[in-house]
C-alpha cells in the first residue's frame, strides 16, 4: 500500500487545492458583483488543484522543501510501485510516459471508431452533434497529446540519455515534473462531456471557443497545460544532449536518433510558448470577459489562427522528427548497413526545423488573410520537400544492398516509408494554395494529415515499442504477433484512410456528423475497415502485456545493435552503465570489422551477452 | 553507382510510372465544375497530380525491390544476419538527388499554384455582374442582393455571370464553400472577406449535392447543418426569380 501513498496524498492535495482556489475566485466574483460568473471559479480552483497535485505527488517533498532550508526526501521505492510516484529515474519516467500515451492512444481510437460507427449513415443517428463535436474534439486532442508525447515523453526520454552514454538527463527532478503534469491533462480531458462538452475541435478557433459550453474553458486549461511540459521537456533533452554526452561522442558520433530529438526539441522549446499564449488569451476572454479575438468590438480572430499555427504547424515536426529518427535508426540496425547520408539526413533535420517556422499561415489559405502572402507561403511550404526528400534517399539508400532482417521494428519502418510518402505527396495539394481552396476542411485533409501522423509517426512508434521492448522489459516479444499486428494494420490502416482522400474530393467536408446521403456508400466502407483496424490492435496489447509477464529472457542485446543503450543490461541499472562507456567512432561501422563505436575503460565494463535472437 | 541492381529498378520504375500515369489518365474524381475557377483547380490538381507519380512509383519500387531481393536470413543462432557492404554515402547521388528535387520544386511544383494564382486573378479582374453580400449566423446563411434589393435564404445565380460574393459573419467564424464553384473564404465576424465565381454552368441542389453553400469552418452545434441550395439558371428564369422576390 505504501507505493499508493504518493498518488493518494497528490488526489487529496488536488481536492484541497480545488477547494481553496475555488473558494477565493468565488470570494472575488461575489465582491465584484458578478455572481453570474461560474467559470472564473472552475479556472481559480484548478489552478490551484494543479498546484496541490504537483505538490503532493513529490514537488514539495523532494525539490521544493529545500528552497526553504528544509532536507528533501527522495522518492525511492522497488518493484512496480516506482512507476506511480514523483522518481527521477530517466527510465522509469520514460515508461510512465510510454504506459500514459499508449492508454490514451488506445482510448482517443476508440473514439474514433465512435465517429466512424456514427458516420456509417448520413444522419446522427447514435451521437447527437452536440455530442459528436464532443468526440471528435477529445479525439483530436487526446491524439495531438499522444503524438507530442509519445516518442519525446516516452521514447525520447528512456533511449536518448543511455544513447548518448549518459546516467540520467540534465534536470531528473524538472524531467520528472513534466511527466506528473500530464495525468491533469487527462483528467480534464475526461471531464469535459460532464461540463456541456466541447464544440470547437482541437484547433479552438475564438469567438467559438470563448463562447459554448464549461467543458471548451476545460479543454483550454488541458492543452495550455499540456503545453507546459511540452517545453520543459524541450528544454531539458536540450539541455542532456549539450552537457551529458559520454566522452569521445563528439557531434559527429551521436545516433541518429539524438539527433532527431534535439532538433525536434528546439521546437518543443520555442514554439509551444507561442500556442500557450494564445489559448491562455481565450481563457482570459472566458474568465476576465476580456475581447482580444472578437472581430465586432476591434478584436482579430484571424489573430488567434496565426499565433496558434505559429505554434501547430511547427509541433507537427515534434512528431514527425523523432519518428524519422527512430525510422532510420531501424533501418540501420536491420539493414547491417550505416546509415546512408549521416550528414546530409542533420543537415536536412535543421532545414526543417527552419522552415517549419515559416509556413504556418498555410493553415490560412481561406481564412481572408491579406493574398498577397499566398504565394510566398505556398514556396516556402513546398521548399519542405527538399530536406523531407533528403530523408527518403536516406532511408533508401540505407536498406539499399544491404542484408534486411524483416523482424517486427524493421516491418514498420519499412511501412512508414510507405505511408509518409503518400502524407508527403498528398501534402503538395494542401500546400498549393489553388487546390487548397478546394481541400481545405475536407475529408481530403483529413486523409492527409492521418498519413503523415499516423502512417509516419505511429507507424515509427509501432516500431519503437517493438525495437525496445527487450530493452526496456528485459523480455522478448512474440514475433507471430508481432507481424500479425504489423500486417492487419498496414493494410486496414491503407484500406481505411485511402477512400478518405476520394470522399474529400468529391466534396464532403469533416467534422461533421451529418453529411449528404450521396457519400453514404464510401462511409460504410470506411467505417467497416476503421473497425477492422481497431481489431488488429488486440494482438498488440496482448503481445504487450503477456511478454511482459512471460515473455522469454532477451539478452542484452538481441538485434546485434551498435549504440550504446544495447551495451547494457536489459533493462539496464538505475546509473545505466556499471562503467562510463568511452566513444571511439560513430555506431553504424556494419560491415567494417575494425569499427568500434565504444569501449570501456581498463576492460572492467560490461560485456554485453552474445546477441541470441528470436524464433 | 550503375550495377544490375539500379539498372532493373530503373526499368521496373519507368514500367510503373508510365502504367500508372495511363491508369490516372483515366480517373475522373471531382463532381462536375461550374466556374472558370473550378477549371483552374482542377487543372492544378491533375498537373500536381502527374508530376507527383514518378516520385511515389520510385519510391514504392525501390522499396519493394530491397525487400525481395535484399531480403536475408537470420545468422544460426538466431541473430542478425551477417553486415552489409560499409557503404556510408554517396555524395554524388545525395547532391544528384538534391539537384532534382531542388529543381523539381521551385519550377515545377510551384507552378500551378502561382499560375493558377495568376488565372484567379485574371478572373476576379473580369467585368463584374452584381455582388452578393453573404452572411453567416448560428447556422443559417443569409444572401443578400444589394443591386436587386432582395434577400434569400437560397442562392440563386444566373448562368454566364461574375459574382463577387462579400462575405461576413455574426457570431463566430463560418466559411463560404460551395463545392461546384471549388473556393472557399472564411466568414469572419467583424471583418468582410470576399471570394468571386466566374459562373459556366446550371445546375441545383436537387439534382447535384454539389450546388451547395457548406459552411466548411467548425461553428458550433449545428455545424453539419449549416448548408444551403444553390440554384444556377437561365438569365431570364434568374430575372423572374427576382421579380417574385421583389
Amino acid at each position: 500500500m505504501t507505493a499508493l501513498k504518493p498518488l493518494g496524498r497528490a488526489i487529496l492535495f488536488a481536492l484541497i487545492g480545488f477547494l481553496i482556489g475555488a473558494g477565493l475566485s468565488a470570494a472575488l466574483v461575489e465582491a465584484a458583483g458578478r455572481d453570474e460568473m461560474k467559470e472564473p471559479i472552475i479556472a481559480g480552483g484548478y489552478m490551484f488543484a494543479l498546484i496541490g497535485w504537483l505538490f503532493g505527488v513529490g514537488v514539495w517533498g523532494s525539490w521544493v522543501r529545500e528552497w526553504f532550508g528544509a532536507t528533501v526526501k527522495p522518492f525511492h521505492i522497488e518493484g512496480w510501485g516506482r512507476y506511480l510516484g514523483f522518481s527521477t529515474d530517466h527510465k522509469v519516467i520514460g515508461v510512465q510516459y510510454g504506459v500514459t500515451t499508449i492508454v490514451i492512444f488506445l482510448l482517443a481510437g476508440a473514439l474514433a471508431l465512435l465517429m466512424r460507427i456514427e458516420l456509417a449513415d448520413a444522419n446522427s443517428t447514435l451521437l447527437s452533434r452536440t455530442d459528436y463535436n464532443t468526440v471528435m474534439g477529445l479525439h483530436g486532442i487526446m491524439m495531438i497529446a499522444v503524438a507530442v508525447a509519445a516518442l519525446m515523453g516516452g521514447f525520447a526520454n528512456y533511449v536518448m540519455p543511455l544513447m548518448i552514454g549518459a546516467d540520467d538527463v540534465a534536470f531528473p527532478r524538472l524531467n520528472a515534473l513534466s511527466f506528473w503534469i500530464v495525468p491533469p491533462v487527462a483528467v480534464l480531458l475526461i471531464l469535459t462531456p460532464l461540463f456541456g462538452g466541447m464544440d470547437t475541435g482541437w484547433t479552438g478557433y475564438p469567438p467559438l471557443s470563448s463562447q459554448g459550453p464549461t467543458g471548451n474553458l476545460l479543454f483550454l486549461m488541458a492543452f495550455t497545460t499540456f503545453g507546459l511540459s511540452s517545453i520543459l521537456g524541450g528544454l531539458n533533452f536540450l539541455a542532456t544532449i549539450i552537457t551529458m554526452r559520454a566522452p569521445g561522442m563528439t557531434w559527429s558520433r551521436i545516433p541518429i536518433f539524438v539527433w532527431a530529438v534535439f532538433a525536434a526539441s528546439l521546437i518543443s522549446l520555442t514554439a509551444t510558448q507561442f500556442v500557450a499564449y494564445a489559448l491562455l488569451m481565450v481563457i482570459f476572454e472566458r474568465v476576465f470577459g476580456m475581447h482580444f479575438f472578437d472581430g465586432t468590438i476591434g478584436g482579430d480572430a484571424i489573430l488567434f489562427e496565426h499565433v496558434f499555427w505559429f505554434y501547430s504547424h511547427p509541433a507537427v515536426y515534434v512528431m514527425i522528427l523523432p519518428a524519422f529518427g527512430i525510422e532510420l535508426e531501424i533501418l540501420s540496425h536491420f539493414a547491417r548497413k550505416p546509415v546512408f547520408a549521416y550528414k546530409w539526413v542533420v543537415r536536412a533535420f535543421f532545414s526543417i526545423v527552419g522552415l517549419s517556422f515559416v509556413v504556418w499561415a498555410h493553415h490560412l489559405f481561406t481564412s481572408g488573410m491579406s493574398s498577397e502572402l499566398h504565394g510566398p507561403f505556398m514556396v516556402l511550404t513546398e521548399l519542405i520537400s527538399i530536406p523531407t526528400g533528403v530523408v527518403f534517399l536516406a532511408a533508401v539508400g540505407t536498406i539499399w544492398r544491404g542484408r534486411l532482417w524483416l523482424k517486427t521494428p524493421m516491418l514498420f519502418a519499412m511501412g512508414v516509408i510507405a505511408n509518409f510518402l503518400i502524407g508527403g505527396l498528398t501534402g503538395l495539394y494542401v500546400a498549393d494554395v489553388v487546390t487548397d481552396l478546394n481541400f481545405q476542411d475536407t475529408y481530403f485533409v483529413v486523409a492527409h494529415f492521418h498519413y503523415t501522423i499516423v502512417g509516419g509517426e505511429i507507424f515509427a512508434l509501432m516500431g519503437a515499442i517493438y525495437y525496445w521492448y527487450p530493452k526496456i522489459t528485459g523480455r522478448m516479444y512474440s514475433e507471430r504477433l508481432g507481424r500479425i499486428h504489423f500486417i492487419g494494420m498496414m493494410v486496414l490502416y491503407n484500406v481505411t484512410f485511402i477512400p478518405m482522400f476520394i470522399v474529400g474530393a468529391q466534396g464532403m467536408n469533416r467534422r461533421v456528423a451529418d453529411y449528404p446521403a450521396e457519400f453514404e456508400n464510401l462511409n460504410m466502407f470506411i467505417t467497416v475497415s476503421s473497425l477492422l483496424l481497431g481489431l488488429a490492435f488486440i494482438p498488440f496489447v496482448y503481445n504487450m502485456v503477456n511478454s511482459w509477464i512471460r515473455g522469454r529472457k532477451a539478452g542484452d542485446n538481441p538485434w546485434g545493435a551498435r549504440t550504446l543503450e544495447w551495451q547494457t543490461t536489459s533493462p539496464p541499472p538505475e546509473e545505466n552503465f556499471e562503467t562510463q562507456p568511452v566513444v571511439v567512432e560513430d555506431p553504424y561501422g556494419y560491415g567494417d570489422p575494425d569499427a568500434k563505436h565504444f569501449e570501456f575503460p581498463s576492460g572492467s565494463g560490461h560485456v554485453a551477452e552474445p546477441a541470441g535472437g528470436d524464433d | 553507382m550503375i550495377n544490375r541492381d539500379t539498372v532493373t529498378v530503373a526499368i521496373i520504375w519507368i514500367i510503373a510510372t508510365v502504367a500508372v500515369e495511363i491508369a490516372f489518365s483515366f480517373v475522373d474524381l471531382f463532381p462536375a465544375a461550374a466556374s472558370e475557377e473550378a477549371v483552374i483547380v482542377d487543372d492544378a490538381f491533375y498537373f500536381l497530380t502527374y508530376i507527383a507519380i514518378p516520385v511515389f512509383t520510385f519510391i514504392l519500387v525501390a522499396l519493394s525491390y530491397s525487400i525481395i531481393k535484399f531480403r536475408s536470413r537470420p545468422a544460426d543462432d538466431g541473430g542478425p544476419p551477417e553486415d552489409g557492404p560499409p557503404q556510408r554515402t554517396h555524395n554524388a547521388w545525395v547532391r544528384g538527388w538534391m539537384l532534382v528535387t531542388s529543381a523539381l520544386v521551385v519550377t515545377v511544383i510551384i507552378h500551378p499554384g502561382l499560375t493558377g494564382l495568376w488565372e484567379m486573378d485574371e478572373a476576379a479582374n473580369k467585368d463584374l455582374d452584381f455582388v452578393v453580400k453573404v452572411t453567416g449566423v448560428q447556422w443559417a446563411w443569409s444572401f443578400n442582393y444589394p443591386d436587386q434589393n432582395i434577400t434569400s435564404p437560397e442562392l440563386v445565380l444566373p448562368n454566364d455571370t461574375h459574382v463577387r460574393f462579400d462575405v461576413t459573419a455574426v457570431d463566430v467564424v463560418h466559411s463560404f464553400w460551395v463545392p461546384a464553384f471549388r473556393t472557399k473564404i472564411d466568414a469572419v465576424p467583424g471583418l468582410t472577406t470576399e471570394i468571386h465565381a466566374n459562373i459556366t454552368e446550371t445546375g441545383n441542389y436537387d439534382d447535384d449535392i454539389n450546388f451547395r453553400v457548406q459552411c466548411a469552418e467548425l461553428c458550433g452545434r449545428e455545424h453539419a447543418i449549416m448548408q444551403s441550395p444553390v440554384r444556377v439558371v437561365e438569365r431570364a428564369e434568374f430575372n423572374e426569380w427576382v421579380l417574385s422576390k421583389q
